[in-house]
């Protein structure tokens, strides 16, 4: 059932390209314009995608027919849902990271992140704690000093870190 | 032999083998841990090589993937669990030597064939990128053409599961690689407004995205679970390997060859090798009714096939900067940016680094030996790290390093766009290979075909003009009809089959 869903996606995103490809500029000179290739994807996302949910179509028709609905419900996808939502759990956490990082600096959000996912997944508080604070200081130690990469250092923090950061 | 020798000093440096020990160790420690995989590993070392210099960056890559293809079986040993997905097809076999008491037994023999599977691998790369190398020089935009619609091509036939998944799959990576600045006309493509995507998508955030991301929301999405070691392992670890050795040679070289062979292919990595000797080698032995209960004949197969397959899909890769799987597609990424051209000059350049690319290959192999039986005698250790802690490392990890190739805030975005379309393509079972093939491969395919039209004027025939191109476009046709010819064969065998007998 999945399939059928995820195929009508790629129909959708397909149309899509197609016609924001079609918005491209071409020129007379060039017989292939930039929008060639973009289109040709979105032809293949509407073809797969179709076949994809036809497919879903044909397997479910073929599978519900000569069964009982007992043995149809269990032969049926099983669902993902089971765990709740907390596979969004890291997304959310690089979201907090791109909107925090600014004002909490680099250091502190990356802690703040790892002793809230450790906590959640039931690691002793001390142990998270401790981990969180010595990683956040050597990833942010490692990235800016030796690599020279100019993570945020926070509004909070601004000109009060030691030289070393 | 200058060129030789600059290659030996381009290795032989502190800074290089220091990279490779190091390298080794963190290969060795994300392949033993279940849940990181090896594409994974080198996805999260890129950032730093993005530093390092264009030696010790690719030994820090082929020295991380090797090692984590080999310990990938610590766990499936130990736990039945595959530390990466190369290791899943003989999983069965050394678990079920473990629980026989015979863990370090297997995880010996796994080692032994892994650094010759690594060695055989690298052998053939040697022999072959040079002639092959040769024959390239000739190719024009024609060849290379249909070489990236072969290799694109690959990638949905040899994939395990749905070809349509696969093709779809492929379909969003040359999607991603339309973004930025057309070629020809300089119009901007899919920028929504943004300048960073002026230059068109960056690896680096896409891959870390496609595999540690997305790995890390599986982490998250399942149940956590308490690893336990019920195995007892007071065994040795090379003792029996020479007498293995002697009476399965066959199955490494065989397994070896076909690794080498399939890892060249574009689109099948080591873990497709992997399942495929392991079926050859099942189908050809003596003892069939041994598989599946702790046979080290299967083992011996798939082990050396994993890692050659590491080694052969440098093969086209070197040769015709097209990737034979995952990490060397990352690969051609790092040397893009290191503003090296992957191809046939790279063999004739005269600065070595050819040379120095097979030394690293072959101490990266030959170092696995010592390592690997350090890791096996520490197996419990890798196992048993605990992942509530390691997954919230590897999450910052993935924050600064996005961040750290363009210092750009747009590619943690990018990680975060990409990392949430891959998860939700992974969980409904598209394979992501091809993604990252179409990724790398599609401006190529692109860029060869809008030089070809510009140079005949739109004649699409000219494809088939010269006899390489020619014969490569028939190849690609001949793919692209296979599904039907073996159907049409298959049915024509049924149709025919009761009046002969």
């Amino acid at each position: 059932m999945r399939d059928l869903f995820t195929g009508l996606a790629f129909v959708i995103a397909g149309i899509a390209t197609i016609v924001t490809a079609q918005q491209f500029p071409t020129l007379p000179s060039l017989q292939y314009g930039p929008s060639l290739f973009p289109s040709i994807v979105g032809a293949g996302f509407c073809l797969g995608g179709a076949l994809l949910a036809a497919n879903a179509l044909w397997n479910r028709r073929r599978v519900l027919a000569p069964q009982t609905s007992t043995e149809a419900a269990a032969l049926r996808e099983p669902s993902t849902g089971k765990s709740g939502l907390a596979m969004l759990l890291p997304p959310l956490a690089i979201v907090f990271y791109i909107f925090a990082s600014g004002y909490l600096g680099a250091m502190i959000t990356m802690a703040v992140i790892m002793f809230v996912l450790m906590i959640l997944r039931k690691t002793v508080p001390w142990v998270a704690l401790v981990a969180s604070l010595i990683v956040a200081l050597a990833i942010y130690f490692i990235f800016s000093h030796y690599l020279l990469i100019p993570l945020p250092q926070g509004v909070l923090l601004e000109g009060r870190l030691p030289w070393i950061f | 032999m200058d060129i030789l020798m600059n290659g030996v000093g381009l290795v032989l440096n502190f800074e290089t083998l220091l990279v490779i020990l190091l390298a080794s160790l963190f290969g060795i420690f994300v392949g033993a841990v279940p849940g990181l995989t090896a594409t994974m590993a080198v996805a999260l070392l890129v950032p730093l090589t993005f530093y390092m210099d264009t030696i010790p960056a690719i030994a820090a890559i082929v020295t991380t993937s090797a090692m984590a293809i080999f310990a990938g079986d610590i766990p499936g040993t130990y736990l039945n669990i595959p530390g990466t997905p190369a290791s899943a097809a003989y999983v069965g076999e050394s678990h079920a030597l473990a629980k026989k008491g015979r863990a370090r037994e297997a995880l010996g023999i796994n080692l032994v064939c892994s650094v010759f599977g690594g060695i055989f691998g690298t052998l053939i790369l040697i022999v072959v990128a040079q002639s092959l190398a040769e024959v390239a020089l000739q190719f024009s935009a024609f060849e290379y053409f249909w070489l990236a619609v072969l290799g694109l091509s690959c990638s949905i036939f040899i994939s395990v599961g749905s070809r349509i998944k696969a093709f779809l799959s492929l379909l969003f990576g040359i999607l991603l690689s339309t973004v930025g600045l057309d070629m020809m006309s300089g119009a901007p493509r899919f920028t929504f407004g943004v300048p960073d995507l002026m230059a068109g998508i960056n690896f680096i955030p896409v891959m870390i995205g496609m595999f540690a991301l997305n790995e890390l929301m599986s982490y998250y999405g399942s149940k956590s679970e308490k690893k336990t070691i019920s195995v007892v392992d007071n065994d040795s670890v090379f003792h029996h390997v020479p007498g293995h050795m002697k009476r399965y040679w066959r199955n490494m070289v065989r397994g070896s060859s076909i690794g080498t062979l399939i890892g060249a292919l574009p689109g099948a990595g080591a873990d497709i090798a992997a399942w495929i000797s392991y079926g050859v080698g099942k189908g050809r032995s003596k003892e069939k009714e041994k598989y599946g209960t702790g046979n080290i004949e299967g083992i011996m197969d798939a082990s050396s096939a994993n890692n050659s397959g590491i080694s052969g899909a440098w093969v086209p890769a070197l040769v015709f900067g097209i990737p034979g799987d995952s990490i060397t597609a990352i690969v051609i990424g790092v040397l893009y940016m290191k503003g090296m051209n992957p191809g046939p000059t790279i063999f004739m350049d005269g600065s070595g680094l050819i040379y120095a690319l097979f030394i690293v290959f072959i101490l990266a192999n030959l170092m696995m030996l010592p390592i690997g039986y350090i890791a096996i005698r520490l197996s419990k250790l890798f196992i048993l790290t605990p992942s509530r802690i390691l997954m919230p490392v590897i999450l910052c990890f993935c924050v600064v390093g996005a961040f750290a190739i363009n210092n750009s805030i747009v590619d943690v975005w990018l990680m975060l766009i990409v990392g949430l379309v891959a998860y939700i393509l992974a969980v409904n079972d598209f394979p992501m290979a091809p993604a990252i093939l179409g990724l790398v491969l599609g401006s190529v395919v692109e860029n060869n075909f809008m030089s070809a039209m510009l140079r005949t004027g739109g004649d699409l025939t000219s494809f088939f003009s010269r006899p390489i191109s020619a014969g490569l476009g028939i190849a690609v046709i001949l793919l692209w009809c296979s599904p039907f010819l073996i159907k049409a064969y298959r049915y024509l065998q049924t149709k025919f089959q009761p009046s002969s007998t």
